[in-house]
């Protein structure tokens, strides 16, 4: 559209504040990996129903792909980059590579963050727990049950 | 996939947005949680001109109620009405419904508003550009041909929106606003019937409210959603009821309403002559099951075949009213 303007827009992400310069109609997603280079949230379908965009925004888990870079300001976000502390890992990651419950690798930081939100608002989840949350997370290769059995494993 | 052009309005008062939309002239579309605009707008199904975030504005947001109604204001998130203990007590079938859309991150982010004034959908529109590219447009895309219906004259696209029936069979109605105006309408009414154009809501209003009446005396809802996944899918039929009993277990009134089966929430309007007055019988149940079946009007342009979806209409209503029942403490 002739007249669309760009915006200084500013975004906390990991703990970190970050100034971006951007057209209103880029989504969350393609500011974090085009503009800030955190590629490790992932574009699946990028119509909300693949859940490998998944990120937390102040601790719950959203779809970055259909949410407003612009609108994501004054939220903290967490994404993938954001779990582990120095070189390391979280523990859900680590069960994760534990159990196998990886193999492309493509759903996997949107099941982990799914998870860390699950398990930061409900320490000991029942296995169902478990599955109504990574409900909306796709995964075409692992299959789920390593992936649940990683996220029980990380509620010991 | 990346969204076409728009220019960002960001009101942080509701007096504010109206005057927007006003200044506007209509031009203004409302982004709510966006789950249901921003994938119309990447597959090119529609073009704002503006997008006006309602994500601010707080006085849209949460649960109220008092002696004879709960309110919920339009910009509440799908998740507060599902896990809401007042909700789940007094009026399980929304919160049912709210807890049976999509999937959790989605209903984080999803309203109660743009759950409602959501399009509806069809195997032949609801694609990509390049898919549509092939053929001429259909007549929700404002053209004249019909491909689920070859040869019809009207477009039959289905409304799946879960709290529209819901809401419907526990009489809510909604709070329509505009600059210098206000009013309250029976959510029924929110629906043309039209596939074209669904959703009866001015170019320059907002729903800014859902207004529930609290029913007295005893009586329990349910809402069952029939789909393929038990997450992220768009139910191919649902159906929502209530029911009201006196002491002696008889019907003092019922409501039976249909989602997915037609451009708008179908009221099973038979219910109320069958069931009044008598016990929650399963010939009775079977009766309105039937009278649903008739009303479903269903056509081959969702996940499964229309004769499937419509023989699951008489399955469906009948687990609405059994579980309604069964919820009466
Ligand atoms: C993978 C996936 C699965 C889904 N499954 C389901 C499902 O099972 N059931 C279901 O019902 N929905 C489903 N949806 C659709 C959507 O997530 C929900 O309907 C959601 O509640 C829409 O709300 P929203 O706030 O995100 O609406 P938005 O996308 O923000 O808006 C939807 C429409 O309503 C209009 N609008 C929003 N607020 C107002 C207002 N206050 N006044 C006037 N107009 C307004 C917008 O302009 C837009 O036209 C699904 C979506 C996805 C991506
Ligand atoms: S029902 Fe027909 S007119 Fe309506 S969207 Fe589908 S193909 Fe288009
Ligand atoms: S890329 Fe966002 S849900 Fe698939
Ligand atoms: S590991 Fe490949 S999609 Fe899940």
């Amino acid at each position: 559209m002739k007249g669309m303007k760009k915006e200084l827009i500013t975004l906390r992400v990991n703990n970190e504040d970050y100034e971006i310069f951007t057209y209103p109609n880029k989504t969350l997603l393609e500011v974090l990996r085009e503009d800030l280079m955190l590629t490790g949230t992932k574009e699946g379908c990028s119509e909300g129903a693949c859940g490998t965009c998944t990120v937390l925004m102040d601790g719950k888990p959203i779809r970055s792909c259909l949410m407003l870079a612009v609108e994501a300001q004054g939220k903290d976000i967490t994404t993938i980059e954001g779990l582990s502390e120095d070189d390391e890992l979280h523990p859900i990651q680590k069960n994760f590579i534990e159990q196998g419950a990886i193999q492309c690798g493509f759903c996997t930081p949107g099941m982990i963050l799914t998870a860390k939100a699950l398990l930061d608002e409900n320490p000991r989840p029942t296995e169902d727990d478990i599955k109504v949350a990574i409900s909306g997370n796709v995964c075409r290769c692992t299959g789920y049950a390593k992936i649940v059995k990683a996220i029980k494993e990380s509620s010991k | 996939m990346r969204l076409p052009s728009f220019n960002y309005l960001e009101p942080i008062t509701l007096t504010d947005a109206l005057n927007l939309m006003e200044e506007y002239h209509g031009r203004a579309q409302p982004l709510a949680g966006g789950t249901e605009l921003l994938p119309r707008m990447k597959l090119g199904l529609t073009h704002p001109t503006y997008l006006m975030s309602l994500k601010e504005i707080h006085e849209l947001k949460g649960i109220k109620s008092n002696k004879n109604e709960l309110y919920i204001g339009g910009m509440t998130s799908l998740r507060e009405i599902f896990l809401s203990t007042l909700l789940q007590q007094k009026f399980l079938a929304i919160s049912e419904a709210a807890g049976s859309v999509a999937a959790p991150p989605l209903r984080n982010m999803g309203t109660i508003a743009g759950n409602l004034c959501q399009d509806t959908r069809c195997f032949f529109y609801n694609q990509s550009y390049f898919w549509r590219r092939g053929l001429k447009p259909c007549f929700k895309a404002g053209g004249n041909v019909c491909y689920a219906v070859p040869g019809s004259k009207k477009c039959f696209s289905v409304y799946q929106g879960d709290l529209a029936p819901a809401l419907i069979a526990f009489n809510a109605k909604v709070r329509i606003e505009k600059k210098g105006s206000s009013r309250i309408i029976p959510i029924e009414e929110l629906f043309s019937g039209k596939g074209e154009k669904p959703i009866v809501i001015a170019d320059d209003e907002l729903l800014t409210q859902v207004i529930v009446p609290i029913p007295e005396g005893i009586y329990g809802s349910s809402y069952r959603k029939f789909r393929l996944r038990n997450a992220l899918d768009y139910p191919l039929v649902s159906a929502a009821a209530f029911l009201a009993i006196d002491s002696e277990k008889k019907v003092k009134s019922v409501k039976v309403v249909l989602g997915a089966a037609g451009p708008a929430p179908v009221i099973v309007k038979e219910a109320e002559d069958i069931l009044k007055g008598k016990k929650v019988e399963e010939s009775a149940i079977n009766e309105i099951a039937e009278a649903a079946y008739k009303r479903a009007q269903m056509v081959d342009n969702l996940g499964l075949p229309a004769s499937y979806r419509k023989k699951m209409v008489r399955v469906f209503t009948k687990r609405a009213i059994e579980n309604a029942f069964n919820s009466i403490k």
